[in-house]
């Protein structure tokens, strides 16, 4: 148990493989789990999501439809375990906000004693109320990096810190956690402590949010740090849990019967690419679903550039979970219902001929080798939906430009 | 926009242990986002002894116009657009003439799943080179990138084999020469020797390419 974080310097960090983003290859920062167990960065995750249909997991290709919530206790563990890279990572990230002017949700230092409690979720204001205006994200800028010299040396006092069951509670049962799930809300518990009345959808203990679609995996990686690192508390809860396990194997057939939830059904698969009312590219802020589906709520009063969204559900049971990209959102805002109308069809069209003319070059490249081995490339099932798209990208502007004169069925029959 | 710090980090991964791949990866100037990778034929099929060059490029944002109309309407509903590698495949293609179903004799093009919407961010250039020497150890001639080939390969199985190894002596073994071998080879055959030495160095030191680029001219 002698602890790597002892030594100074980056280079003495080695960050155990279990603990390296699988996207961009660095240590995770702001780690989001999700349902099969794979752990990815905050913003590894969000960019490899799917705008038009489920999403996958980048490692196993495990279907998911919701972006899950960071899980501060793994954020706050990795930062004690590689406080050096930790606090690189956090600079590294900072900046390309700053470039993009959509933040990931920032958490207080403080928090870490009482990792489960959502409270603890704190949105820091960057002055959101112009962060449009980049002059304004310059002033920004010294409190944040105030914040991360802060960071720094409290960062110093840590490194002598070891990490002890404390960081690493289940937040039922209190115990060190054995076998780790970590729910769609960034919560964690033990495989075992997870209970699920049958009939009904798993739901966090701590911040009563639905989980969606069945029961996750055991996070593996969190799993085999907390044996090497606790051997002996671990085998006590394996010995422990040994007993019960006869009762699980009882519950697991009814827990697995649930397979999907409500919301995780009603995604588009991936051949239907002609479902009404899917909000192409827009999340819901309280459960993280991928596009929303069905009735989209925008809020009127967050001005930050993402802006703040929620999906009919969420919408309807009042969630008071912060957003998802640091939105300074309260319950006191209002929201309006957004209709696929004509402009957002549009929209939708036009982020597709985005997408599209960035292909294109290849497309172009493609076709040519097409032509040079005229006859020799079978058609791919990929291709009639591709040239479809190309059909609907290449028509966009001409709609545009008549100014949405014509009538807006034909819309619907494309999209 | 490319994720340059992952290629970098991936460049040093695969260089680590190119000894047991075979597989290299090299950028082919001083900009990442065009790289040559490199993999040996596999043994006990017909590429087996072959060097075979892939070139690599990753997609990534080029064109000014397509950016400002992300600019425009790329966070209007509340999601920003992930473009580039390692979010969208790289793109990759044949350099060396290989003869396989799934290979374009013509161009290079691939036809393999994970290079298209197969495609996960968690693959890597070298994952994705050590797929493509998979695919030339087992062919799928039911789902054919060249046509002519596959037929071959469908009906006349060994002229197919007798084919591939000899596109494979042909194209694919010159690598093991030398740099002055291939100079003399070329001055043999009544080529001025700058000329030789200036052509090698355009192609990147292939003898045929440097050979039909010599004629051509």
């Amino acid at each position: 148990m002698e602890d790597l974080t002892l030594h100074d310097g980056i280079a003495s960090e080695e960050i155990s493989e279990p603990f390296q983003c699988c996207v961009c290859l660095d240590l995770l920062y702001k780690p989001v789990v999700l349902s099969c167990g794979h752990i990815s960065c905050f913003w590894c995750v969000h960019k490899s999501m799917d705008l038009l249909r489920e999403s996958h997991c980048p490692l196993c290709r495990h279907p998911y439809s919701h972006f899950p919530v960071i899980c501060q206790m793994l954020h706050f563990l990795l930062l004690k375990l590689y406080p050096v890279a930790y606090n690189r990572r956090e600079n590294q990230i900072l900046e390309e906000e700053i470039e993009t002017g959509i933040y990931s949700p920032q958490f207080n230092a403080q928090a870490s004693n009482h990792s489960g409690d959502p409270a603890s979720l704190s949105t820091v204001d960057f002055e959101s109320t112009t962060s449009s205006d980049p002059s304004s994200i310059r002033k920004g800028e010294p409190c944040a990096d105030m914040e991360l010299s802060n960071c720094d040396s409290q960062c110093q006092e840590k490194k002598y810190l070891q990490v002890s069951v404390a960081d690493v509670l289940c937040l039922a049962c209190n115990q060190l956690l054995f076998r780790p799930i970590v729910l769609n809300c960034g919560h964690v518990y033990c495989e075992s402590c997870i209970i699920v009345p049958a009939g009904e959808m798993l739901k966090c203990q701590v911040c009563q949010t639905l989980h969606p679609r069945g029961f996750p995996k055991v996070c593996l990686a969190l799993d085999h740090l907390l044996e090497e690192r606790f051997l002996k508390e671990y085998m006590l809860r394996r010995d422990a849990l040994q007993l019960k396990q006869v009762d699980l194997k009882h519950e697991r057939p009814t827990i697995y019967s649930i397979e999907s939830g409500k919301q995780g059904d009603n995604l588009p698969r991936s051949s239907d690419r002609r479902s009404k009312n899917v909000h192409v590219g827009v999340g819901c802020d309280s459960c993280g679903i991928l596009p929303i589906v069905g009735d989209r709520y925008r809020c009127k009063d967050c001005v930050e550039k993402i802006g703040f969204d929620l999906c009919g559900d969420c919408y309807n049971t009042q969630s008071k979970l912060p957003g998802r990209f640091n939105q300074q959102h309260t319950p006191d805002h209002k929201f309006d219902i957004v209709k696929l109308s004509k402009t957002h069809i549009l929209h939708n069209m036009l982020r597709l001929v985005a997408v599209r003319l960035e292909d294109n070059s290849t497309a172009i490249l493609v076709d040519a080798d097409a032509s040079e081995d005229s006859g020799s490339e079978s058609p791919s099932p990929a291709l009639p939906s591709d040239s479809q798209e190309n059909a609907e990208s290449s028509s966009a502007p001409t709609v545009a430009s008549a100014d949405g004169g014509e009538d807006q069925t034909g819309f619907h029959s494309t999209t | 926009m490319i994720d340059f710090s992952r290629v970098q980090k991936e460049l040093q991964e695969c260089t680590r242990d190119t000894e047991a791949s075979g597989i290299k990866v090299s950028p082919k100037s001083d900009n990442l986002a065009r790289l040559i990778g490199t993999i040996p034929g596999p043994i006990g099929t017909p590429y087996e002894g072959g060097t075979f060059q892939i070139d690599i490029s990753l997609p990534g944002m080029k064109n000014e116009d397509v950016g400002m109309v992300i600019n425009l309407c790329g966070v209007i509903g509340g999601f920003l657009f992930a473009d580039g590698y390692p979010f969208e495949p790289p793109k990759m293609q044949f350099a060396t003439k290989v003869w396989h179903p799934n290979i374009s004799s013509q161009s290079g093009a691939i036809c393999l799943d994970i290079l298209k919407d197969q495609w996960s961010p968690a693959l890597t250039l070298k994952t994705a080179l050590l797929s493509v020497q998979a695919l030339l150890s087992a062919p799928q001639p039911d789902d054919p990138q060249d046509a002519v080939v596959a037929q071959q390969y469908i009906r006349d199985y060994q002229t197919f084999i007798g084919t591939a190894r000899y596109w494979t002596e042909t194209f694919a073994k010159t690598s093991s020469l030398g740099v002055e071998e291939k100079v003399q080879k070329l001055v043999e055959m009544g080529f001025a020797e700058a000329r030789v030495r200036s052509a090698l160095e355009a192609v990147g030191g292939d003898e045929n390419l440097a050979l039909e680029k010599l004629c051509s001219v």
